[in-house]
């Protein structure tokens, strides 16, 4: 990921690591404030904690990745590093001033920093566009991303939409609606679609695999596409074929999960690390996310308390459960490897250099794991409920989980401190015995 | 004179640091040529858009360079014919568990 396609290591981790403070200060809010979870969604403190997430979090990993990943996946070159660091200053300015600024509900400076944050974006997508632009050949990974960054320039704009409909009033579409419609574009659109896209690439990669079936997987992202532009505008109007096209993204889903068996079924490393139980974890995950879809999109459904808080677990197990746990997945895979990069590839043939998998603790990757599922679950029942202690329990145990995560890459980011160098030990490479060396 | 034999075992220090198994035993090795000391290797890697790909090659020529006899490295990377696991040793498949 960090050859000569790429930008230089220091890029992707400012955001990565922008992320999971990011992440840090969300676990610790919502634990701190279950109430955030318990009652309803529509108040400044969700929606500043909300985009704590999903912009100081999810976009700022998923967008230092794709400058590293982008160029190397599809055998290019990235347009403009300097355009990047550019994207990084704004980015941050961007949504620290929107969380503070939805905090205290003051619209205006929501739309100033927005504007902040557009902009960076702006520059994200003119910068991959133009990558996109050069590369050899499109294929599903390709199109997935064009298909991604589209949806996330409909999603800033309609954010900003938003912010000035509440300064000034003019929008004739129900707020709710409207910011249902917001979320989709991005949750789906951005995060969804991405994961998706680049999943075609990775996970055939670390299984050594590969994609089983072309049609089947550019069918899931045509499907995608066309039951989210359907999605967006039925939401937005309030309409009762929202039901259709939500079962048009569930069935494009089904299509990419059918794909992702395929691909693990011809897998030729058969033991499967953590990173990758993570991130196949959090795909399981679409099938709960997906049903829930359903019946909240079901047409007449009584707008009830309950149905309020459904909507909330919609959301914890869209944004915490799939994405975050399919970017912590990823974030084992992608933080060890530049970090050796920086630290080890100009040693390697010449001193004895770590594995990847030695630079972290699998033991604490299988606790974060556990604590996460099980915090998760609880967390989201506990939602459902409206059942405040035991939102804050469930929290408790995912910051608990993110804590540990954190332990562990900073174990992996103190090999760029003091890189663990051995002399070349000849012997040891040495086939002497068709026994692995214990 | 340097031999085949001798540079193999040189290019068994090269580690793939995802799968940690030497590039030899991983059958990535597609050929090797000797023209007085300078060597070029052919090789290939487990996928196509692999991000070690420039680490892995230039471990190649740090790991030949060190060897007495060789002046200069040449790396080929090929993506035909792919690889597959059939090209492992039985040392690379225990190792790895790959099949």
């Amino acid at each position: 990921m960090a050859d000569v396609h790429a930008p230089s290591v220091s890029l992707p981790l400012g955001f990565i690591l922008t992320g999971i403070a990011a992440l840090l200060v969300g676990a610790s809010w919502l634990t701190a404030r279950p109430i955030n979870l318990a009652g309803y969604h529509y108040g400044p403190e969700v929606v500043a904690a909300t985009h704590l997430f999903v912009l100081g979090w999810i976009c700022s990993v998923i967008m230092g990745t794709m400058y590293q990943l982008v160029p190397v996946a599809l055998e290019t070159r990235l347009h403009s590093e300097r355009l990047a660091r550019w994207h990084f200053g704004l980015h941050l300015v961007g949504f620290v001033g929107m969380v503070m600024m939805f905090l205290v509900w003051d619209m205006k400076q929501v739309g100033h920093f927005g504007s902040v944050l557009a902009t960076g974006v702006g520059l994200f997508v003119y910068n991959l566009a133009r990558t996109l632009a050069r590369i050899p050949r499109w294929n599903v990974v390709a199109i997935g991303i064009a298909s991604s960054l589209g949806w996330l320039s409909l999603t800033i704009l309609a954010g900003l939409y938003l912010a000035a409909a509440k300064c000034w009033s003019f929008s004739p579409f129900e707020p709710m609606a409207q910011m249902h419609a917001h979320a989709h574009l991005g949750g789906l659109g951005f995060f969804v679609m991405m994961i998706v896209s680049v999943s075609f690439k990775l996970v055939p990669m670390f299984t050594l695999s590969e994609v089983q079936n072309h049609r089947r997987a550019g069918g899931s992202l045509a499907l995608l596409n066309a039951g989210l532009a359907g999605l967006f505008v039925t939401i937005l109007l309030s309409s009762p074929w929202k039901l259709v096209f939500a079962s048009v993204i569930a069935t494009g889903l089904a299509f990419y999960g059918w794909e992702v068996i395929a691909i693990l079924q011809a897998r030729k490393r058969r033991n499967r690390d953590w990173g990758m139980r993570y991130f196949l974890t959090a795909l399981a995950l679409l099938i709960p996310v997906s049903g829930l879809g359903i019946v909240l999109a079901w047409p007449r459904l009584p707008a009830t308390e309950l149905t309020a808080q459904l909507e909330s677990v919609y959301g914890l197990l869209a944004f915490i459960g799939v994405v975050t746990l399919a970017i912590l997945g990823m974030l084992y895979k992608v933080v060890p490897f530049l970090v050796w990069y920086a630290s080890y590839s100009k040693a390697i043939g010449r001193s004895k250099v770590p594995a990847l998998a030695d630079l972290y603790s699998p033991a604490l990757q299988a606790v974060g794991y556990w604590l996460f599922l099980v915090g998760l679950a609880f967390t989201s029942v506990a939602t459902a409920l409206g059942h405040e202690s035991c939102v804050r329990a469930g929290c408790a145990l995912l910051l608990a989980s993110v804590t540990v995560f954190i332990v562990n890459i900073g174990t992996v980011l103190s090999h760029l401190v003091r890189p663990r160098l051995m002399p070349l030990d000849f012997k040891s490479t040495q086939p002497t015995n068709t026994q692995p060396p214990s | 004179m340097i031999d085949e034999t001798t540079l193999r075992e040189g290019l068994r220090l090269v580690v793939d640091p995802e799968i940690d198994c030497n590039i030899v035993d991983l059958g990535l090795i597609y050929g090797i040529a000797i023209d007085g000391t300078r060597v070029t290797v052919t090789m290939t890697l487990t996928t196509p858009g692999c991000p070690m790909h420039e680490s892995i090659a230039w471990g190649v020529k740090c790991a030949l360079l060190n060897l007495e006899g060789v002046e200069d490295v040449e790396v080929d990377v090929v993506w035909d014919p792919a690889w597959t696991s059939a090209r492992m040793s039985d040392y690379g498949r225990i190792r790895t568990g790959i099949c």
